[in-house]
């Protein structure tokens, strides 16, 4: 893999760090008045999605992680691991819970979503920002609020609670973003 | 009004609060030239050339100014008293958000004042330019002990190397001070991040660049406005011997990296043959003030 210096650095370059594959976040340069230069780098952890920060002298090098995001579509889970499938080569690609996160409590069998491969191994996956999921489990509401003052938990078909509006009920479809965890609207 | 002419006011009252601030002070402006005969010394900081009178035959390179640091103490020597110069200044080899090939800068220096006394000066200053937060001092080697636990000044190069190497860091470094800047940056400046105002002082004495040596420690401060560095200060080096020593090292340290370098500048040593009265002086970046005050 190609090795890139602190001058070619920029958001969302992906590089080796400690023998992990990591994406950078930001990329600050720092002259004291008086010393050399340095880059104050903050970085994704691609396999365990932590964000951590190091600082380099300008000119030092790291190795490229040979990383591809991918658009693949969610199959089915055998309930330990979880299949996806890429749809320009019909591969057919496996992840484990733990490769997984929270995207669990996202993905509908047919939704699309990104995977990201490390050499040829799949590493992440992120659901769409929004997804529609089917509320199978919440108190009865109130018949009248339909301007949505307060809320209440929600269970999705995925198992994911979600705060909602009181008048939604159960069988109810609703659009949530991934990315906070919140009811964003009926589907 | 437009935003624009707005700002254009807003800076203007701000040079002026500065200039009202020196002059109830008894501190004189003065300005000095900005094409030198030499580029600076300072291993990592590098003068812009400019080749001038080619066409009349009388080719020659010249410096500007990376600071007006040398000429100003050249006045300091001539017995100029408190003085101050609010100048552009020029570099090479800067980028960045923070860096800039161009900046202003409010360069002074006070007869009599130890750095504490400077200090004090530079806080009220803050204060007649508006800032309202409170404004923090904590020495460079408690900065160490409370955010990293580490006992800098005694720290030897191999034990800051085993700790570089601990945080994942590059222990590729020649010289322990810029092990001690890369340590400082890493692990102190996020932390003092949360200071909205805060000085640095007592470095350790291989980071002394011009400041009188006390001991482990070199007599010089910095001043971060929210994590951003925006002054340097020193209790000055006096005697032309120590100027001479001081010179050397960084010229030796350019070489050393292969950078190009330049002869000591007699001319600035020959000046301070009486020495320079006892006297502390910073070298403040106005834009970077401008904005955090601004803020």
């Amino acid at each position: 893999m190609a090795k890139y210096n602190t001058s070619q650095f920029k958001n969302g370059l992906k590089l080796m760090l400690g023998g992990k594959p990591c994406s950078i976040i930001n990329n600050e340069f720092v002259k004291p008045g008086k010393g050399q230069a340095f880059n104050r780098v903050k970085f994704k952890d691609l396999i365990t999605g932590k964000t951590l920060e190091k600082t380099f002298k300008s000119g030092e090098s790291l190795e490229g992680a040979d990383v591809m995001e991918l658009e693949m579509q969610y199959l089915y889970s055998d309930g330990s691991s979880w299949y996806f499938m890429d749809p320009s080569s019909f591969d057919q690609y496996e992840l484990g819970q733990a490769a997984m996160g929270t995207a669990t409590n996202y993905l509908v069998e047919q939704d699309n979503c990104i995977v990201i491969l490390w050499n040829n191994n799949p590493i992440s996956v992120t659901p769409p920002n929004h997804v529609i999921l089917e509320v199978v489990d919440t108190d009865p509401g109130l018949k009248g609020d339909t301007a949505g003052t307060g809320g209440k938990p929600a269970t999705m078909n995925t198992g994911v609670v979600v705060q909602v509006p009181l008048f939604i009920s159960i069988g109810e479809k609703v659009k949530v973003d991934t990315r906070t965890n919140e009811y964003s609207g009926r589907a | 009004m437009s935003e624009f002419k707005a700002q254009l006011l807003q800076y203007q009252n701000f040079l002026h609060q500065i200039r009202d601030f020196f002059y109830s002070r008894g501190v004189t402006e003065v300005k000095t030239a900005a094409l030198l005969s030499n580029p600076v010394s300072d291993v990592y900081i590098d003068s812009i050339c400019a080749t001038v009178n080619r066409e009349i035959g009388e080719l020659k390179s010249l410096y500007l100014h990376t600071s007006p640091e040398i000429e100003m103490k050249k006045l300091l020597a001539r017995g100029s008293g408190d003085i101050y110069q609010i100048c552009s200044v020029y570099r090479d080899n800067e980028q960045g958000n923070q860096n800039f090939n161009e900046f202003t800068m409010l360069e002074y220096y006070r007869l009599d004042f130890d750095i504490h006394k400077l200090i004090d000066e530079i806080t009220e200053l803050l204060v007649k330019l508006g800032w309202r937060h409170n404004i923090r001092r904590i020495s460079y080697n408690e900065a160490f002990i409370k955010y990293a636990g580490i006992d800098i000044l005694q720290a030897d190069f191999d034990s800051l190397k085993s700790i570089a190497k601990s945080h994942g860091l590059s222990t590729e470094f020649d010289w322990i001070e810029d092990l001690q800047m890369l340590l400082f940056i890493h692990l102190i400046e996020p932390q003092i991040k949360n200071y909205s105002a805060c000085f640095v002082y007592d470095y350790p004495k291989q980071q002394s660049a011009l400041a009188q040596i006390d001991s482990q420690v070199a007599k010089r401060f910095e001043l971060y406005l929210n994590g951003v560095e925006i002054a340097n200060g020193y209790q000055e080096l006096q005697s032309a011997k120590d100027y001479r020593h001081r010179f050397s090292n960084e010229l030796a340290k350019r070489k050393q990296l292969s950078k190009s370098i330049s002869s000591i500048d007699e001319q600035f040593l020959l000046e301070l043959k009486e020495g320079l009265p006892f006297c502390s002086g910073v070298a403040i970046g106005i834009e970077r003030l401008f904005s955090s005050i601004g803020l």
